[in-house]
Parts: C-alpha cells; structure tokens; sequence
C-alpha cells in the first residue's frame, strides 16, 4: 500500500456535501432531523455532489458518513444548555460544537462529537460542520410530530437551502416538489410501496 | 464494604448504570439497570405484516439491519415462506459486512481505551514498534512510517494537553500494563478502523440501496432486480464492486484486528480468570446455505453449566424446544405484573418505581431459557462452534490459541489457552476477534456462493407471501453481533397482533428473576478485582466485554425532554 492511512496523500474525492439528518422516526420530535431531511429532499433540487442522508441514531457509526466531507449539515433534536421553547430552531457552527466533550448539545450525543474528534485525529474530519437544530416538545414513542416542532421544520429545510447556496453550492426550490416518503406517519407507507395500489 | 455507582457506563450504545459492591478489592454483589424505558414494539400492533421490518429496523440505530432481518425471518417464519437462494446469500452478505463494522467498533473504538493507555504512546520507539507489529503480521499500516504519524499526532495532542475526547481515560490507572510499543501499534489501528468501517458500510450500501437503513428487504426475499444484462441491476459490475470492497476490509480484520485481540490477550493473562459470568450459552444457528435454510454456516447450540463437552444442537430455525423454552421474568423490571411470561404472550406494560435492588430495578426484563439465565454474544458462539467440532470456528480458534503461545513482545510470555478458559472477560473480546475472521471467510464463501447461481441462470429474489384468514405465530432468529437475537410475531389476517423483540443485550444484561438469579452482566462481576473504587476500570473492562447496546434492550431517551445528562466521554 503506497498512501499512508493516518496522513492519506492520495487525492480527496471530489467536494463531498452530506445533509444529515439524526433521529428516532419512532419517538415523536426526536424524528425531527429525518423529516427535515426528507422535506429538503422534496422541496428543493441540489447540486449531485450533496448527499442526503437519514442516519437514524448512529452513535459512533456515524464517523464514515462524515469521512473526508467537505461541508456536513446536521438536522437534529437538540437540547440546549440554556433552556428555550419547544420548536426554537438552534443553529450551532463548528466552534460552537467546542472541543469540550462534556458539552451536550443534540440528544445523539456523544456519537456526533466523539465521531468529529475520532476523524479529526485521523485526518478525514470534515472541513465544516454546521447543526440545524430544533427544541423537541416530546420525544415519547409515537409516529407523531408536534406542532411547534413541525412549524419550526419549514424554515429548518429553507436554513438548510441557505447553507448550501452561501456555499455557492447549486441549489433551488422546486417547481414541483417530488413525492416525499415520510413512511412513518401512518398511512404514508403504504402509499410509498404502493400496497394500496 | 463500598457502594459503587457508575451511571452512566460510558463507551456504550444507550444508557446503562451498574451498581457494585466491592469488599477486599473483589466485587461482591452487582446490579446492572438500564435506565431507559423500552416499549417501541408497540408501534408495530396493527401494522401490515410486510412492512413490520422497517418500523424493526428503527429499534436501534446501530443494529438496523439485525432488526430488519429478523422481523421478515419472523414474519416468513409465520407464513411457512421459503425465500429464494439469492435471497438468502444477499442477506447473508449484509448481515456479515454489518457484523464485522459492529466488531470492529467495538475492539476499538468501544474498549480498546480499557487496555491501552495512550498517555505512553511518546515513549514509545516506532522503529521497534513497527518490527514487533511485523512480526506477527503482514498488515501494510504497522510501517515505521505509519506509526511516526501516529505518534507525533498523539505527541501534539498530550503537549498541547488538548486531549479532548481521551481526557476522561484512565491514564495511569496499575491495571494498564501494555508496553509503550503495543499502545502505539494499537492506538493506529484505532485510527485506521476508521476507514474499514467505511468499507463495511459500503458493502451494506451496494446491496441494501442505502445504509444504515437497507431498503432492499421484503417479507418472502430480497427486491434486489438481479440481471447480468443490464447497467442499472444487480449484475457483474456490482458483484466485482463487492469483491473488491472484501477483499480491502478482509485484511484489516484478519491481519490487524485479530492479531491485536490476540496481543492483548497475551498481555493480559489474568483476565482469563475474571468475568467467567452465567456459564449457560445460547447460539441460534445463521449464515443458510440453501434456499430451504437447511444447513448454516454458523452452528446453533445450548450449552449449560460451562460444560464443553456437551452441546445440545439447535439443527434450525423450526427448532421446537427452543420455542418453548424462552420465557420474560418481570419480577425486577419496571412492567406491570410478576413472574415470566413466553414472549408470543408478553406484554410491555411500564410500572416505574426508582432504582430498589430488592425490588424492581431496570427496563431490561429478564429473559431465561427453561428458567435459566443465559449468556448470549461472540462467546456463546465460539464455544458452541468449538464443542459442535465445527471446521471453521476451530480453525480460528486454534489460530489464536497459536498467535498467544507464540507472543514474547508483552513483558508476560506467551501461554498455552484452552476452551475452557475463553468463558472470561478477555476470552469474550479474543471470541469477538475469532468470530470476525470466521465471518470473513464466510463472506468470500456466500459472494462465491452468490456468484455461482446467478451465473447458473437463477435470477429470482422473491416469492410473494400469502396471508391466512386464521391467526399464526411465528419466530425470527438471527446470531446478531452480541448474540442470539428472536423477534416473535402473531399475525392476524395479515397485520401484527403481537411483537416482542427478545433481543442479546436482554439476555446479558437481564436483572435477578423470580428466584433472585441474577443475570449475566451480574454474575460476571462478582470477584473482579476494583484497585481503586474512584476508577473503577476494571469493571468497565468486565461490562464492556459484553458490548453493551442498551437501545434496543430497552428503548428511549430522557422522559424529560431536557438535558438527560452530563456524559463522560472516554
């Protein structure tokens, strides 16, 4: 093997761009980040080169998704230091994220810091990393989104849009935005596999 | 007489708490408590029957596929639903690459920090390093290069005291005994682990659509469209994708993870005496090679009393004792009702309490096999092949046995292990590294075994179910990455009437019964050593062994909704 693991000399692919989402579809709010994830999907057409990803609540099998990316946007739950409303949309960069591993900031946690800090170490960090986040209101078990928490996914997906195209990454609302397949919610399943058709 | 609580046990998937007793420097009584509530088999009541895996792969955000397999095993279990060969073989594929990025994480990124102490890594002289690490394998990142990097990445890090995530480690601690040479070479192969479980996740992507959520699956098959003709199936291009993405992970599995297990075991010779635990073991039979599941490439068995030399056999998926010998005790766990129930008649009915370790004490139930607890996990599944004479597990468990006599580079020397003694703490991490290289063969066995038939002409992936009017149950077995896994299903007219999800980390870490007979997590600690009750260590060791996946044992976050914790990280 010629290239080296820890320092790789060989060329990086091509600008990578992941928008993840994280979450558990099945405990209520804490689905935010894979509905924000799919909404941007629906609503908005990107650039090939962005990934758009629902990683569910990896833990620390996150780290190959964000493997050498150039830009990562998380959608997640968060729960911020200080308290806030339920539905507050919470933006953190990566100076934000710190270094500090106490720092609790999405209910994912310690997978999305520990898995920065493993691949920082190994030299595949992303270059940056920005949070989307939204205060959850219950995150009981349950296919169901509150309100506040859905009101707040809008402008979560249209944050998400701006990220990208202050990024000069191509990146622009549909004219018709394509099926999205929330399968969760009940009914919408069926419908996506076409069991009613 | 010391009370230990440590809680939350960090370096973990999900949130668990034990609670020691140390008297003497020995652990004299141990309780092991999941603080998260478990419940999300309910949201599958009154579910299509067809869709029920992919609400199950959403159990757990580590072990998707494990989940999603098991509930169509499950449900094909029901309806009597032979799948077609390819099916099996694609399954298999995914099962194993999850498997081995399961392992993988675990040996490193989950508790090789329990053993090696990265404090010492600038002492260390690579050049020596290197010619220790080459001595055992030809792995091409034990280069003198390689570990340089590593060390002058881990040297920046300790001078500029920015240790970040590692500053929580027990540095130091008498139990760290590793030279400074094995630390670097281990602490490199943390690093490199990285780029292997990115390979691993790759396999699952090419045949499941998409990863950490496969989407190819279907009660009856798989919807993979296999057609050699065609750009946008599963032809040629892929199976060649799929070989060369084995054929680079293969060699860090069994040239750099399995040798380092085998480092550390020599380096480690007393933790073969500790963390014996529950000596009953539990291995479903996995890996089909046909499409009827007649014959499997992991044998199934029961094991009971540690004895070796007597295994029952678990020939198939249809095995009747087996489905009448698992039973939920709920005696000391937060759900209604006493007692144990089988799981086609269990309910998960919360009754929180508070932590009371004469009473109800944990959201895991208590699972046991004709009453008894049972360990499940890499472990059972060596000890079970191993006693079955089964070719391959005895193959790489003798290889280890070798690799260990032969290590002289650890300050201890090497020394002769038998069977008896993997029923340990380190024996369940050496089990782990045995079950990876066995998979890893296997792997290339089911692409070629995949390769073969479609290149006879068989293109088929799926035969459609059929529901009954009448109401039928049925099991989905699977050895997961931390053991027997069984998802147990009623179906009525096609939708769910019942779903209990007996999953490895209940089996392992299940609380006291009835009778007061503690689980396997429990019994394991009693008799490990604690040096110093401010770091416990060594119980970390014990409890990590078993690689904890609280998740799925049982379910959920903070009821709260707020700020659950302050999380130590390792």
């Amino acid at each position: 093997m010629s290239t080296s693991f820890i320092n790789p000399t060989a060329g990086r692919p091509a600008r990578r761009i992941v928008v993840v989402g994280l979450g558990n579809v099945l405990l209520g709010d804490d689905g935010f980040g894979p509905l924000a994830v799919e909404m941007f999907r629906s609503l908005y057409e990107s650039d090939s080169k962005v990934e758009i990803l629902d990683l569910g609540t990896p833990g620390l099998d996150l780290a190959p998704y964000l493997y050498d990316a150039d830009l990562v946007v998380i959608a997640d739950a968060v729960h911020p230091r200080e308290e806030e409303k339920p539905g507050t949309l919470c933006i953190y960069r990566d100076g934000d994220l710190g270094r500090e591993a106490q720092l609790r900031l999405t209910s994912h946690d310690p997978g999305v810091q520990e898995s920065l800090a493993q691949l920082r170490l190994a030299g595949h960090a992303p270059s940056e990393v920005v949070v989307v986040g939204v205060v959850p209101e219950s995150c009981a078990p349950g296919d169901r989104i509150s309100l506040s928490v859905l009101n707040t996914c809008l402008v979560a997906v249209d944050t998400i849009a701006r990220l990208l195209v202050e990024r000069h990454i191509d990146c622009h609302r549909r004219h018709d935005p394509v099926q999205s397949s929330l399968w969760w919610f009940s009914g919408e399943y069926d419908r996506r596999v076409g069991f009613d058709s | 007489m010391a009370r230990i609580s440590i809680d939350p046990v960090t370096r973990i998937e999900g949130h668990l708490r034990i609670d020691v007793e140390v008297d003497g420097g020995k652990v004299q009584k141990a309780w092991a408590s999941c603080t998260m509530w478990r419940g999300l088999e309910k949201i599958l009541l009154g579910r299509d029957a067809r869709e029920g895996w992919v609400f199950a792969q959403r159990f757990c955000g580590v072990c998707t596929t494990v989940h999603a397999i098991a509930s169509v095993r499950a449900v094909e279990d029901a309806l009597q639903l032979e799948i077609p060969a390819n099916a099996q073989y694609i399954r298999n594929l995914i099962l194993i690459a999850h498997a081995l990025h399961d392992h993988i994480i675990h040996f490193y990124q989950l508790s090789s920090l329990d053993w090696v102490d990265i404090a010492t890594i600038p002492k260390a002289d690579p050049a020596r390093a290197a010619s220790i690490a080459e001595g055992y394998s030809s792995w091409p990142g034990n280069s003198r290069r390689e570990l340089e990097a590593v060390q002058s990445k881990v040297k920046g890090m300790v001078d500029s005291g920015q240790l970040g995530i590692f500053s929580h480690g027990y540095w130091g601690h008498p139990a760290m005994r590793l030279s400074p040479e094995l630390n670097l070479i281990l602490f490199a192969h943390y690093l490199q682990a990285l780029e292997f479980q990115r390979k691993a996740c790759q396999i699952v992507g090419v045949l499941g659509g998409k990863t950490p959520h496969i989407q190819n699956l279907a009660v009856g098959g798989v919807m993979n469209a296999i057609n050699l003709n065609s750009l946008a199936t599963f032809n040629m291009d892929r199976l060649g994708m799929l070989q060369s993405l084995l054929e680079e992970l293969i060699p860090f599995v069994q040239q750099a993870y399995f040798i380092d297990a085998c480092l550390l075991s020599a380096s480690y010779p007393e933790w073969f005496r500790y963390g014996r635990g529950v000596e009953n073991y539990l291995a479903v039979p996995d890996l089909p090679r046909d499409a009827k599941a007649t014959q499997f490439d992991l044998p199934g068995g029961l094991i009971m009393k540690g004895d070796l030399a007597s295994v029952q056999p678990i020939q198939n998926w249809r095995d009747q004792a087996f489905r009448s010998a698992v039973a939920e005790d709920v005696t000391h766990a937060w759900y209604k009702g006493e007692g144990a129930q089988a799981p086609w008649k269990g309910k998960t009915d919360p009754d929180y309490t508070d932590f009371q370790a004469d009473k109800k004490y944990t959201w895991v139930k208590a699972p046991r096999y004709n009453g008894q607890p049972i360990q499940v996990g890499p472990l059972a599944n060596v000890v079970v092949g191993y006693a079955s004479r089964h070719p391959l597990t005895r193959k790489w468990t003798d290889t280890a046995f070798r690799t260990i006599s032969s290590v002289h580079d650890s300050g201890t020397p090497g020394f002769n292990l038998t069977p008896e003694e993997l029923q340990s703490t380190m024996g369940r991490y050496l089990a782990r590294a045995i079950r990876s290289a066995m998979l890893s063969d296997l792997a290339l066995q089911h692409w070629q075994l995949l390769t073969d038939n479609i290149l006879k002409g068989d293109d088929t992936t799926f035969n459609p179910p059929q529901f009954p009017s009448h109401e039928c149950e049925g099991v989905g077995m699977h050895e997961a990455p931390r053991g027997a896994l069984s998802h147990w299903v009623i179906i009525d007219k096609g939708t769910f009437t019942n779903y209990q999800a007996v999953v490895p980390t209940t089996w392992n870490a299940s609380p006291r019964d009835a009778k007061g007979v503690p689980g396997p997590y429990e019994t394991s600690l009693i008799s490990n050593p604690v040096v110093d009750p401010v770091k416990p260590l060594e119980v970390l060791r014990t409890v990590h062994s078993f690689d904890p996946c609280m998740a799925c044992a049982c379910h959920t976050l903070d009821a709260s909704g707020r700020v659950i914790a302050r999380v130590k990280v390792l």
